[in-house]
């Protein structure tokens, strides 16, 4: 246990030899979450308009019918991630904390292209073994900026984006109809008709639409800006009467430590 | 057969009216041969917090011992017992410590945490073996029976059971999902944890 | 079972369907008039079925790409292979008991499926490896058995039903057939039990016990087996050693069908659910002293792990 006690930053390769070993002997490694999703950006006049489905799945099953894919950098550059699900968590979570380090130590408001860089550079040392793939936008000094950004580390710097299973859809929507020099509620219109293409024509992408938008003055963090997928209220239940199930025993642990109050001294404190 | 398989076992964890439940069946198996009918996957972290491992035997006495450790460092620097929403950030980052060589293994956390106003909150989430961290509002399933779980539950839960509710409906799910899985079953156990006690109820499950 | 197949993939089945063709039309001295309708058996015409193949170069590498699961678990066709079956002679006849699990990889597809084919009232068959590959055969059997009858005047032997099948299923050996199966009844020569596999293995003996839970039922059947068993003692050990298989195999289990065969025909002696078997026993029947099978009910208060509740109070 002394490793755990000092162990270094970065990965723990320490259970590398024996699951190659398993491996070999033909078990294959199971299905880590990962999100099918439909990630889009885009520019308008004032900024960026961020926006991403909201469905994580293990291979068929649906994983999370809520999850947040608009990850924060800082307050006014977000991330949205698609591909292995814990890789997009932990990657953004620490280039945002990274971020937060250059700000205090540059005094300075820190830029878009300095996320941008951060994550390629970490991206690209893992040779596409980190799987994500992020849209990455934001407004900074410099202006607003909107990223693309690969598993193996390349980018792009483009008007409109899109990322994920869904984006052949998404951006059938942006090339159709993203104009120049837009005002923001046809932008955020824009990207959630977007989402909506991918949430119903991809089958890796559903539920819900989370959008972001953001200004040079102000952050906007629209989650479920619209619910397609709502459940009905069941009409009846399947509540089972109590006893229906048969156990052999029992036991209970009680957490409240009984109390007593002994008054010490004659008399009560005088509290007039 | 993927390594999930080579154990078998199933958790799954549910949210009610301020109390939470969490359940798992009893079976350790090599491959198709059970071996045993009293193997535990969730343990006690905190008086309010149980923590269920489904996958891997070996990775299970593992993980439950450097959780152990890491809660003990955590409750001696910080003077206070952890938070259930911090636990789940402790289990997510030491399973992504171990990104490219992961433990087989697929939390799921239960608990109840106190809110500033004196109140409980119930708290479930599950995280993959890498540590993708998942908070539902509802019920969080894991294992070998994991997608048959998740076909029960989506049908039997509903929102605010009471505590002796809640277990007739956690108990029924894991009970006849993991009838239809070949891995997971023989005997099942139930922990709902309320704000003042915890019941621990050992079920009578078919043992085929 | 896949072994069966890899083991003749380099011959092409299209010879094996000529070779099988072949032997079909040596014994036959008789047309498909003579029975009227083929009933739903293919094309009998000339007492072998045939059967379409697709139409590819190696149909046996085709089939085996597609039901292969140990080389791809996500295969298309997905085949029985869990089961408990055995089968023992004794002194008052043959028992015959099965479970009724069917799984397609962990899932547990069915948990009432019948494994003991009645082929006829004094001829059973079980059912291990392909579901339907035994039924169909197990069941084209029975015709055959029939036909022998008509022909001959009197019952076939056990022997010539199960050497009927095990030929047959030689015949296409390498197609990927797979099937594990006892051919039991009585006959002139007294209580009958053969093995015959689709290797076209052929066996003849006093007990046996096919599928992946064998191995426990063999452990409690050696242990309590013995020739002269009486009925009652005989339909406990078959019973108690497919609990036995169904508690400890993850593909075996959901309960117990038991069959007892005698000079007058076979019976059906009953279905048991194999927990109930566990927590209660079999019930009120001939040959149990109706307590639990299961361990940690058997042992209450007897072990160390669960002492006495005296005890443990004191």
């Amino acid at each position: 246990m002394a490793s755990s006690i000092h162990s270094g930053p970065g990965f723990d390769f320490s259970n590398e030899i024996r699951n190659n070993f398993m491996a070999e002997k033909g078990l294959p490694l199971p299905k880590a979450t990962s999100t099918g999703t439909t990630i889009v950006g885009c520019l308008f006049k004032d900024g960026i308009v961020l926006g991403a489905d909201t469905r994580a799945t293990e291979g068929p099953i649906v994983a999370d019918k809520n999850c947040e894919k608009i990850h924060y950098i800082t307050e006014s550059i977000r991330c949205c991630g698609a591909g292995t699900a814990a890789d997009t968590e932990f990657t953004t979570a620490l280039i945002s904390s990274n971020m937060e380090l250059h700000a205090l130590s540059t005094g300075r408001k820190p830029r878009v292209v300095t996320a941008m860089t951060m994550l390629k550079q970490m991206l690209f040392r893992y040779q596409g073994h980190i799987g994500a793939a992020l849209v990455l936008g934001g407004v900074d000094a410099t202006g607003p900026h909107l990223f693309t950004i690969h598993p193996h580390g390349s980018t792009d710097k483009l008007p409109y984006v899109t990322m994920g299973s869904g984006s052949l859809a998404a951006m059938a929507v942006f090339e159709s109809a993203w104009r120049p020099d837009m005002d923001r509620e046809s932008a955020l219109t824009l990207v959630k008709s977007a989402i909506s293409a991918g949430i119903f024509n991809d089958l890796g992408s559903g539920s819900n639409v989370d959008a972001c938008i953001i200004t040079a003055s102000s952050t906007e963090m629209l989650r479920n800006v619209e619910m397609p997928n709502e459940r009905v209220q069941k009409e009846r239940d399947y509540k089972f009467r109590r006893g229906t199930t048969a156990w052999a025993k029992e036991s209970v642990r009680d957490l409240v430590v009984s109390e007593t109050v002994q008054w010490v001294g004659g008399e009560a404190m005088d509290t007039t | 057969m993927s390594i999930m398989e080579y154990n078998g076992g199933s958790v799954v964890a549910m949210v009610g009216k301020d109390c939470v439940a969490i359940a798992s069946d009893l079976r350790l198996g090599n491959q198709a041969l059970g071996i045993s009918s009293n193997f535990q996957k969730i343990f006690p972290v905190t008086d309010r917090i149980y923590l269920g491992l489904p996958g891997l035997a070996t990775d299970v006495t593992t993980l439950r011992e450097r959780f152990r450790f890491r809660v003990n460092m955590y409750t001696i620097k910080e003077e206070r017992e952890i938070e259930p929403e911090t636990f789940a950030h402790l289990v997510s980052s030491t399973l992504y410590e171990h990104r490219f060589g992961p433990y087989f293994i697929e939390p799921v956390i239960a608990g109840i945490s106190k809110t500033p106003s004196g109140g409980v909150k119930p708290f479930i989430a599950a995280t993959d073996l890498i540590g993708c961290l998942n908070f539902a509002k509802d019920f969080v399933v894991a294992g070998t029976a994991s997608s048959k779980l998740f076909g029960v539950a989506e049908g039997l839960w509903e929102p605010d059971l009471e505590p002796e509710d809640l277990f007739e409906t956690i108990s029924q799910t894991l009970l006849n999902a993991v009838d239809r899985d070949a891995y997971s079953g023989w005997g099942g156990i139930v922990h709902v944890i309320t704000k003042d006690k915890v019941v621990t109820r050992t079920l009578k499950g078919r043992m085929d | 079972m896949n072994s069966f197949a890899e083991r003749f993939s380099t011959t092409t089945a299209a010879s094996h369907m000529r070779n099988a063709q072949k032997l079909a039309e040596e014994d036959d001295e008789f047309d498909g008039t003579m029975w009227g309708s083929s009933a739903g058996f293919g094309s009998i015409a000339k007492g072998v079925p045939s059967f379409t193949v697709p139409a590819v170069a190696d149909p046996t590498a085709f089939l085996r790409l597609h039901t292969d699961d140990h080389a791809d678990p996500s295969c298309r066709i997905k085949i029985q292979h869990g089961t408990t079956t055995l089968a023992f002679r004794f002194q008052g006849g043959v028992i015959v008991a099965v479970d009724s699990r069917a799984t397609a990889g962990s899932y547990i597809a069915s948990g009432t499926v019948k494994k003991v084919i009645e082929i006829n009232p004094y001829l059973l068959g079980t059912m291990a490896g392909g579901a339907a590959d035994c039924q169909y055969w197990e069941t084209y059997l029975g015709m055959h058995c029939r036909l022998h009858e008509l022909r001959n005047r009197e019952r076939i032997s056990v022997s010539a039903a199960s050497k009927y099948l095990s030929n047959l299923v030689y015949s296409y050996k390498g197609m990927g057939l797979s099937m594990g199966t006892m051919i039991c009844g009585w006959d002139k020569t007294g209580p009958a039990v053969f093995y015959v596999d689709s290797d076209g293995t052929r066996l003849k003996g006093d007990l046996f016990s096919v599928g992946s839970g064998s191995t426990f039922a063999y452990g409690v059947l050696d242990q309590g087996y013995r020739w002269d068993l009486t009925d009652e003692e005989a339909q406990e050990l078959g019973r108690r050693s497919i609990y036995a298989a169904g508690h400890r195999d993850a593909f075996s289990g959901n309960s117990c069908n038991l069959y007892h065969v005698k000079e007058d025909g076979w019976k059906f002696i009953g279905n048991y659910d194999i927990s109930k078997l566990h927590y209660d026993g079999p019930g009120n029947v001939p040959g149990s002293d109706g307590r639990p099978y299961g361990y940690d009910i058997r042992v209450e208060g007897l072990s160390s792990t669960n002492a006495p509740e005296v005890a443990a109070a004191a």
